[in-house]
């Protein structure tokens, strides 16, 4: 069956309504986020707003990035490969297209709640508990489908693709659930320390066990086959997958290395965090030796080319990461902008960037159409990298003032001078990813719903 | 008291990892690696790939020295770190 045959016969709506629905949100978190840095160089921009302050903007851009723009940009591209994989139909894109809809409620929610200043105020872990539940039942119904997809397969060995998408799923909803005290509908948290390692054990995982995983997913599909050449080891990649499993979960502590939390926990985060390096470089060395002399093939597939750009950013994000691990590295980067740097690298320089690639990729295969504009896509990849690498170049900067001003014993307001130009940078590099995620939306809604041809079979 | 939610968990959540690893081991998902390595591959061919033009090369040697430069700032910080995070100067 041919590209176009395949597409009438599916229509493959589950993957375009999460196409549609990362493109859009990309576009409002980006925004979020511009106001946010905007607020830091301008405190008093918005001090009469209240639905709009620092406070309420910062959770809802975190949150919109997450949840509303990569996690279902990555959804968009594994709901169109699983079953490709497997030899099979989705399950139920009847169940798919309802999941995107009750996601999308669930998002609307999560803005409107936040923007009203109802919080739970744990970092990462705002949402209220009606959200929580939201977001909770989405990710049970995308299990089914994925899990009955798996179930129904025609192909009896599971890629290692398929293995991270269905752990990514399962372990978020658990991990999303445990992390948000869900049992506790009224607070949403324990009390005291236990409080902070569970958070951060969600806090860290969300990044870990869903992100990674889903985007290491996109990229162990999209490369081969952009190539033309099959995965250099599919026992490394389950050597990854297994590893990361084992290794992830126990990571979140290293981020309360300055607090009283038990030590044994501390030795726990640190060792395991300096050992991801283990599936960090199963899989890097199995993507990159995949496309080992192919470079040009690369360049020539727009989704091919975010996706390898957001393996070369998870090279750097996890190097940084076991560093900061590091207690005396941790002691100069900790609690300040350095780690907003770090998490800038890995949401939307990794994830972020393998979503976009994911959805490059699928469009014209789900559409039946050629990709709308290959000049558009190109100038979002490099105003993307630029913003990526220049969030990245003034949050260094920033946290290593902050880090060493405080660690000297420096007061927190005689510093704020010294960062002013670097708010001013850091915003103005905010106004270029917002662009990069209207270019994006544009292109998108343009190649789907646009009558321009089909493409070659 | 929290121990018994986080045992609880870690007990729940190695079972069920054990499990699953149990159920790949005896369903011979390790045993034909080979194979598995083409399975992206075994569908419709993509469309020929063009060439790569001058300016696709001038974008490789552009994201390589992006590369070189974000490599060099993490080096930078790790340099710093271990410079000036021995003790606290006051």
């Amino acid at each position: 069956m041919n590209p176009t045959e395949q597409t009438q016969h599916t229509g493959y709506p589950t993957s375009k309504a999460f196409c549609l629905t990362s493109l859009f949100w990309m576009m409002i978190a980006t925004f979020m986020g511009l106001l946010g840095a905007t607020e830091l160089m301008a405190p008093d921009l918005l001090e009469n707003v209240g639905w709009l302050v620092f406070g309420r903007v910062r959770p809802i851009h975190i949150n919109l990035v997450l949840f509303g723009f990569v996690t279902p940009g990555l959804l968009a591209a594994a709901f169109y490969y699983i079953p490709r994989l497997l030899r099979t139909q989705l399950f139920s894109e009847g169940l798919g297209v309802v999941t995107v809809i009750i996601w999308n409620i669930t998002l609307v929610g999560a803005v409107v709640s936040l923007m009203a200043g109802y919080t739970q105020g744990r970092e990462y872990a705002e949402l209220i508990w009606p959200v929580d539940m939201g977001v909770v039942v989405v990710f049970v119904l995308c299990f089914i489908n994925m899990i009955m997809t798996v179930k129904n397969r025609g192909e009896q060995v599971l890629y290692v693709s398929v293995w991270y998408v269905c752990a990514g799923i399962v372990l978020t909803a658990t991990t999303f659930s445990l992390g948000n005290v869900i049992w506790r509908p009224d607070t949403g948290a324990l009390v005291g320390i236990p409080d902070a390692i569970l958070l951060w054990f969600y806090g860290h995982n969300v990044f870990g066990l869903l992100l990674t995983p889903l985007s290491a997913g996109v990229a162990y599909y999209v490369i081969p086959r952009a190539v033309r050449v099959p995965l250099y080891s599919h026992t490394l990649s389950l050597l990854g997958f297994w590893s990361l499993i084992v290794v992830y979960t126990h990571i979140g502590t290293h981020h309360l290395l300055q607090v009283p939390v038990p030590t044994w926990l501390k030795v726990i985060s640190i060792v395991d965090s300096v050992a991801m390096v283990i599936p960090v470089m199963a899989f890097l060395i199995n993507i990159w030796y995949t496309a080992k002399g192919k470079l040009g093939a690369i360049h020539a597939d727009i989704g091919a080319k975010f996706v390898f750009t957001g393996t070369i950013m998870y090279f750097f994000v996890s190097i940084q990461g076991s560093m900061m691990a590091l207690p005396v590295v941790q002691r100069i980067t900790h609690f300040n902008n350095w780690v907003v740097a770090h998490a800038h690298v890995g949401v939307l320089g990794f994830a972020g960037m393998i979503a976009l690639g994911g959805m490059y990729y699928i469009l014209p295969k789900i559409t039946g159409r050629p990709l709308y504009s290959r000049l558009l896509a190109d100038l979002q990849y490099w105003l993307v990298l630029i913003g990526v690498v220049g969030f990245t170049i003034v949050l260094t900067i920033v946290g290593l003032i902050q880090g060493n001003a405080w660690y000297n014993g420096e007061v927190v307001y005689r510093v704020l001078p010294q960062l002013q130009y670097y708010y001013v940078t850091r915003a103005m590099i905010g106004l270029v990813i917002f662009v990069a995620a209207v270019l994006g939306f544009y292109n998108g809604i343009r190649t789907m719903f646009s009558n321009r041809g089909t493409i070659a079979s | 008291m929290y121990f018994p939610y986080f045992i609880t968990y870690m007990t729940v959540g190695f079972a069920i990892t054990l499990v699953v690893f149990l159920w790949a081991l005896k369903s011979g998902q390790f045993s034909d690696q080979q194979r598995a390595r083409f399975l992206p591959l075994e569908e419709e061919p993509e469309p020929a790939a063009g060439k790569a033009s001058k300016i696709r090369r001038i974008e490789v040697y552009a994201l390589f020295l992006l590369a070189i430069a974000g490599l060099a700032a993490s080096a930078a910080v790790l340099v710093f770190a271990i410079i000036h995070g021995g003790q606290p100067a006051g």
